[in-house]
């Protein structure tokens, strides 16, 4: 674990999110959701958070995010402290919560409308997205016209018109089903890769993680707490075969271990 | 009604398959309809039904060609009683959408109002007709004030449980993209409430048919109520049902109108609603952009 006081100066221009000694408790201290969380990620990287439920992964997520503030501890992104939630941070849900009165492109243009009024290159940027997620001609389809997988891909442009460097994924493809969830993380592989985006992406299922990261955090609940974090070096750009490669089997190895351990 | 509706899109998909069945369907419809009227009128020409209370199809056919053509007098009525019905509905649903909304946004003052929703619900709104009279005198004022009265409340109660209930992600969403309360509500809580308040202004409407008719029963002046009143009255029992038969005609087409309007305007809850909006906003686009690439 890269202590964020300990490293030297050029290791932490390229940290993005750093948390020192981060804790959540809920309900005036009586459920503690997250204790101690302390990591740093660097920039470009993707970062899986994998546990069980109740382990604290969407709390720690919400936090990064700025929508909850840590009890203890602090956050840091691009150097400084997280209060609210930001420009350069944005979030993907488990369900892609698009609006059901707006065609796909005008989801995608919310961000931006959020913040002003969309120009026109906003709207040729909320095009070139849709295509980028293989939408391209869904763009004046309304949500109730497609199905999970595109809704969910729908969601992935929108998240991208942020144009945020962070992008928090909470269990984004958790209710699509096996196929169409494969498909999309070797998508959302491809396009982090393009935008050049630093990802944390929660997900309870163990080669996902391993699968999509940089490295796994494995979290361990009662109390939620971050018990190991795990380098994966397998190469790039990775097909789904690596999955049945013995060094793959060795890391998921290495998760069950930590997460069997409790 | 909906059952009604429900036969109707039925016969329309048939219709598509194949015109003959569709026939069959309207002659098998025609002949119950037909035998049904037939046993009335000849039930009252032999005396198996009283024709005093049941006047015989064919006087209440005579009665409705007098009523609209030669006598003419139910126009009149009518455009009274109507003017009544819609100022009467818009006043009471655009209040209760604007009550209902402000209720919502604020957690404060719904705690405070909540008893008094709670009370006046369960009260039946009729019974304060007499009262809104007494204080608003005989006239229009009074009618407009009892079907604002029955007017009121279901587009009250829909428009706060569509604003009280948002999706709690999309919320979050909203949140974590930074928006301010104000968006928040006009860009998800409100149109999000749509369609839930739409269904109550569906309920309104129907209400404000049966107001009008309380409103004229109780002060007998004009308006097809006050008719209805006359002719029974007169034991002109066939008139009666014209007028009768008048009001099934404009509630039917109130419902058709609302459905109408429930479709243009929570477009999304409609397949032909999205493809007819989503492929206007792609015309619109196209002029603005051109092609998409």
């Amino acid at each position: 674990m890269t202590n964020a006081v300990a490293s030297d100066l050029v290791e932490s221009a390229e940290q993005v999110v750093a948390a020192q000694g981060v804790a959540k408790s809920f309900s005036g201290g009586s459920v503690i959701a997250l204790q101690d969380a302390n990591f740093t990620v660097k920039q470009g990287s993707f970062v899986s958070l994998v546990g069980p439920s109740g382990c604290g992964k969407s709390t720690l997520l919400r936090l990064i995010a700025g929508l909850i503030e840590p009890t203890q501890g602090h956050i840091e992104v691009h150097q400084t402290q997280v209060k609210r939630a930001r420009q350069d941070v944005a979030m993907m849900f488990q369900r892609a919560t698009l609006l059901e009165w707006r065609t796909a492109i005008e989801n995608v243009l919310l961000p931006t409308e959020i913040r002003r009024t969309p120009s026109s290159e906003d709207k040729n940027r909320a095009m070139e997205l849709l295509n980028l997620v293989g939408l391209g001609d869904f763009a004046f389809s309304f949500p109730a016209q497609l199905s999970g997988g595109m809704q969910q891909r729908v969601a992935l442009a929108r998240l991208l018109q942020t144009g945020a460097d962070i992008l928090l994924l909470d269990e984004p493809f958790g209710a699509l089903d096996e196929f169409t969830r494969e498909k999309l993380n070797l998508e959302l592989l491809r396009i982090v890769s393009e935008v050049k985006a630093t990802t944390i992406f929660v997900t309870h299922n163990i080669s996902e993680a391993i699968f999509l990261a940089d490295e796994v955090y494995v979290m361990t609940p009662r109390p939620g707490q971050i018990a190991k974090i795990v380098p994966v070096n397998l190469q790039r750009p990775r097909e789904l075969s690596v999955q049945t490669s013995a060094e793959f089997n060795e890391l998921v190895a290495q998760v069950r271990e930590t997460l069997g351990a409790l | 009604m909906s059952n009604t509706i429900d036969i109707d899109k039925n016969s329309t998909a048939i219709k598509s398959r194949g015109s003959a069945l569709n026939i069959n369907r309207v002659l098998k419809h025609a002949t119950i309809f037909i035998v049904l009227v037939l046993a009335w009128e000849i039930g009252s020409r032999i005396g198996w039904l009283d024709p005093l209370f049941f006047p015989k199809p064919t006087d209440i056919l005579a009665s409705i060609f007098r009523i609209y053509v030669t006598q003419g007098n139910v126009w009149f009525h009518l455009y009274a009683s109507l003017g009544l019905v819609f100022a009467g509905f818009i006043a009471g649903s655009v209040l209760g959408v604007v009550l209902g909304s402000l209720v919502g946004f604020s957690a404060v003052i719904r705690r405070f109002i909540k008893p008094y929703v709670i009370v006046l619900e369960a009260t039946p709104r009729i019974a304060v007709a007499p009262l809104l009279i007494a204080l608003l005198g005989f006239g229009a004022a009074s009618k407009i004030a009892i079907i604002m009265l029955v007017c009121f409340f279901a587009p009250f109660i829909n428009t706060l449980s569509g604003v009280i209930n948002v999706n709690e992600e999309k919320l979050e969403l909203f949140e974590s993209l930074g928006a301010s309360k104000f968006q928040i509500f006009t860009k998800l809580v409100l149109p999000d409430a749509i369609p839930v308040i739409m269904a109550g202004e569906r309920l309104a409407l129907t209400a404000a048919l049966s107001g009008v008719l309380v409103a004229e029963f109780i002060q007998r002046d004009q308006g097809i109520g006050s008719l209805i009143l006359t002719y029974t009255r007169n034991l002109n029992m066939a008139s009666a049902f014209a007028c009768i038969f008048t009001l099934t005609l404009i509630g039917f087409l109130i419902f058709r109108g609302m459905e109408w309007l429930d479709n243009r305007i929570a477009f999304w809850n409609h397949d032909d609603g999205m493809t007819r909006v989503g492929s206007r906003s792609k015309q619109r686009w196209l002029k603005q952009h051109g092609e998409p690439q």
